[in-house]
């Protein structure tokens, strides 16, 4: 598949034969099982783990197949030992300017896109490419989105940027405050408690701060700040604004769990962290939930549908087409959850009709795939702080994530362009390569000497911003392409709105300010967004809601329509605020499952 | 660089190493492993894949005079960023590889209209007025080809020289990718006066 240069790749043999044997011996007749998750990332790998470890019998299908983790987590690989210095032969084409440091085949395919295969980027790499999917196999129509989905063992949290922060009381009531949409129909105090849980088991770096808009949480040691992020904060908090330690889903003093040791500071997370220190998901919960005896795994096992039981209305299981065999057969359990991803899940749902329901299951509301929502990025500025100008490089990034300007815009004021809010993540320093070369003009010793002189001071920040959630920014099943399994692929309409744009404008702004305001020198100011999607924090196409009219399902993640099937991502979610999505997917799914354990020890389910 | 692949067994054997050695490098991957023999053979006389004999003199002069040898590291011959180049190109699509010999070309014509000399003959000084010509207008949209070819040519040196193993560790001294008991940063946050930027201890 992937042939162009045989030194790029890894001899996976040994863990596609795991997966192939894996896949084979489980058959429909294997069981019988409880529940049935769909995907193995941060939703299906707490939905097993809490389920597993209460005992119930559990079958975990996963698209992609199993993973090496101590082969493929390339943590400590110097560029200089790829030949092409981690970046991807041309027909990947890699864009570059990701924010994972990562940035393979799935951007690349859609020519509104190509205007970034040029940009030249230490950043094209070679050590997440096995992982993300092929967009010639996995195609979208409709408006551009650049939607990120990785089949393998762990999905995205192989590779997530870590930031693991709490949706507040300002998320859970949004509507309540400056009236547009609706509410969750639950409270931050709903989630606290799932949210401490979280916190403890999986273990997450960072600094009481109590600030309502990122609430605090239960925190291992918190990663510090460098020089020129300590010049940055200190110049900030002169406008009433914070610039805290970056809060990551890192255990820095150590979690109860066989597989992970505490973080050693090498600060290359986002290659897959070989000593899992960093939260994925096959380390940290789905490895454990084997262990129990009580989970099974299958790769290669692409849902397309579930599937009903005729008389009883209820879910029966899940449609599978082996990724290897193509072989299509059923699996039949209790329960069903979905934890593919946001939009593979409303892409099961929306499949899965029957005349029943005939517009999909769940879609009795009419919602499903409705109000699609992420994060708007692009306004970013960079430049340099005097204090480090000139000066010795230091070891400026040994932790898992850049400091963090909490959001500051609708918290205690109202603002007179656009509502919600943003935030910045980012930092300074010497990092391994010096994007900053590109910018310094001349050549030679002059050159040299001056790229010497502002790397140590260099500080960068980029904005999160919340994308309003809307009826119309939704997706739906493309009447005739087809993806490599056969199943039907999502057509996207899906636009930013005025609220964003206003709202990328004042982030452009404000950076720039803070900027000045810290002294820098050669101030830069990205003013663009980039393309939809580039923030790989999609929510809310299955929303929650009390009334089944409005809502695909209920406050526990439940589809309205059928009582069996649970949803454990974030397609629920009604509105996602400026915070990075993957610890509150964490904590809601462990709510949910909860839920589910209580229905079947009352033996409702 | 062979442009064969290496195995394993062929990397190790090359290297007159043993098990021994693998036991050292466990996350190295296949292709770490044969970049890692590359490596070790730097010293190797180049085999360009792309370049002619000629033009790749041309490119390691250039590159060279964009990111030269100084008091504290290498410059980017000895970086090998020619044969880094060489390895975009071979890979490159036909336009971009043809953009970039139509560059070599028109740097020597260039050259010799004005000191009677190809690039890599140039003195010092004739080198550093033509460069110091083909870099004003770089920060500006409007370029003639031979100041386009310039720009793309500094930011493929950029990029192979940081990225080298001169670049990381000599030029830029970078101190990371170590196993750390903890991360320290700005010494201000033990309530000290930091050294490395001279920021004083401040009460929060």
């Amino acid at each position: 598949m992937m042939a162009a240069d045989p030194t790029l790749d890894l001899d996976l043999a040994a863990v596609t034969d795991e997966s192939r044997r894996l896949a084979s011996s489980i058959k429909p007749g294997s069981g019988p099982w409880d529940v049935i998750i769909v995907g193995s990332g941060a939703a299906g790998g707490m939905a097993a783990y809490q389920l597993a470890t209460a005992g119930v019998k559990v079958l975990m299908l996963e698209a992609g197949r199993m993973l090496d983790y101590p082969k493929e987590y390339r943590t400590m690989e110097w560029p200089y030992q790829s030949m092409r210095r981690s970046r991807l032969p041309p027909d990947h084409r890699p864009i570059a300017v990701a924010e994972y440091s990562f940035l393979d085949r799935p951007y690349g395919n859609n020519p509104v896109f190509d205007k970034y295969r040029k940009i030249t980027s230490y950043a094209g790499n070679s050590f997440t490419r096995n992982w993300v999917v092929n967009e010639k196999e996995h195609p979208t129509t409709g408006t551009p989105y650049s939607w990120v989905r990785a089949r393998v063992l762990g999905g995205k949290t192989n590779f997530w940027g870590r930031g693991a922060l709490r949706y507040g009381p300002l998320q859970f009531k949004a509507a309540s405050r400056d009236g547009y949409d609706v509410d969750w129909p639950i409270a931050y105090e709903d989630v606290a408690p799932y949210y401490d849980k979280v916190d403890v088991l999986l273990g997450c770096s960072g600094t009481k701060e109590g600030l309502v808009q990122v609430p605090d949480g239960v925190f291992q040691r918190p990663t510090k700040l460098n020089c020129v992020e300590v010049a940055f904060q200190r110049a900030i908090a002169k406008m009433g604004r914070h610039y805290i330690p970056g809060r990551a889903g890192v255990t820095t003093e150590g979690v109860l769990n066989k597989y992970r040791a505490r973080c050693l500071g090498r600060g290359r997370c986002g290659r897959g962290c070989d000593i899992s220190a960093a939260f994925h998901s096959p380390t940290a919960l789905v490895f454990p939930a084997r262990d129990t005896g009580h989970l099974s795994v299958r790769p290669y096992s692409v849902v397309s549908e579930v599937i009903l039981d005729g008389t009883t209305g209820r879910a029966a299981g899940v449609r599978v087409i082996d990724a290897n065999t193509r072989e299509v057969m059923e699996f039949k359990a209790r329960v069903v959850v979905l934890g593919a991803g946001t939009l593979d899940t409303t892409r099961i749902l929306l499949n899965s009709k029957s005349s029943r329901h005939p517009e999909g299951l769940g879609n009795s509301s009419g919602r499903l795939g409705c109000h699609l929502s992420e994060h708007a990025m692009g306004p970013r500025g960079s430049g340099f702080i005097p204090v480090r100008i000139g000066t010795e490089p230091t070891l400026d990034d040994g932790r898992p994530i850049t400091p963090y300007v909490p959001r500051f815009r609708n918290v205690t004021d109202r603002h007179p362009d656009f509502i919600r809010g943003y935030h910045f993540q980012g930092g300074g320093g010497c990092y391994e390569y010096p994007g900053l070369a590109h910018d310094l003009p001349g050549y030679g010793k002059a050159f040299k000497s001056s790229v010497r002189k502002y790397y140590p001071a260099m500080i960068s920040l980029g904005g999160f911003g919340e994308v309003l959630p809307r009826r119309e920014n939704r997706v739906m099943l493309d009447s005739e392409v087809k993806d490599a399994w056969g199943i039907p692929v999502l057509r996207f309409d899906y636009r930013f709105g005025d609220n964003e744009l206003k709202m990328a404008k004042d982030m452009a702004d404000t950076v720039e300010e803070m900027l000045a305001a810290a002294g820098a020198e050669s101030i830069k100011v990205e003013r663009e967004l980039l393309p939809p999607g580039w923030s790989i924090h999609e929510i809310g196409t299955a929303r929650m809601g009390d009334d089944p009219k409005q809502s695909v399902t209920d406050k526990f993640c439940r589809l309205h329509d059928v009582d069996n099937v649970y949803l454990a991502d974030a397609s629920p979610f009604v509105s996602g605020g400026t915070q990075n999505t993957t610890w509150s997917i964490l904590a809601m799914c462990w709510r949910t499952m909860d839920h589910l354990k209580e229905q079947l020890r009352s033996g409702e389910l | 660089m062979t442009g064969r692949a290496l195995t394993r067994r062929t990397v190790l054997r090359t290297l007159g190493a043993g098990a021994a050695a693998t036991a050292f490098m466990p996350w190295l991957s296949d292709e770490g492993l044969a970049a890692f023999a590359h490596i070790q053979a730097a010293k190797a006389p180049p085999r360009p894949r792309v370049l002619s004999v000629p033009q790749y003199a041309t490119v390691e002069a250039l590159v060279e005079a964009i990111i030269p040898a100084d008091e504290r590291s290498p410059g980017a011959r000895e970086a090998r960023v020619a044969d880094y180049v060489d390895l975009l190109l071979s890979e490159a699509e036909d336009a971009v590889k043809q953009e970039w010999l139509d560059g070599l070309t028109a740097l020597d014509v260039d050259a010799t209209r004005r000191f009677g000399a190809p690039f890599v003959r140039l003195d010092p000084g004739q080198l550093d007025a033509l460069l110091a010509d083909l870099s004003r207008s770089e920060r500006t949209a409007q370029k003639s080809p031979l100041e386009a070819f310039f720009a793309m040519t500094k930011q493929a040196t950029v990029q192979g020289y940081y990225t080298s193993e001169i670049g990381i560790h000599k030029e830029l001294r970078y101190k990371g990718n170590q196993l750390l008991a903890e991360f320290t940063g700005c010494q201000t946050q033990d309530g000290k006066d930091c050294p490395y930027c001279g920021q004083k201890a401040e009460g929060r």
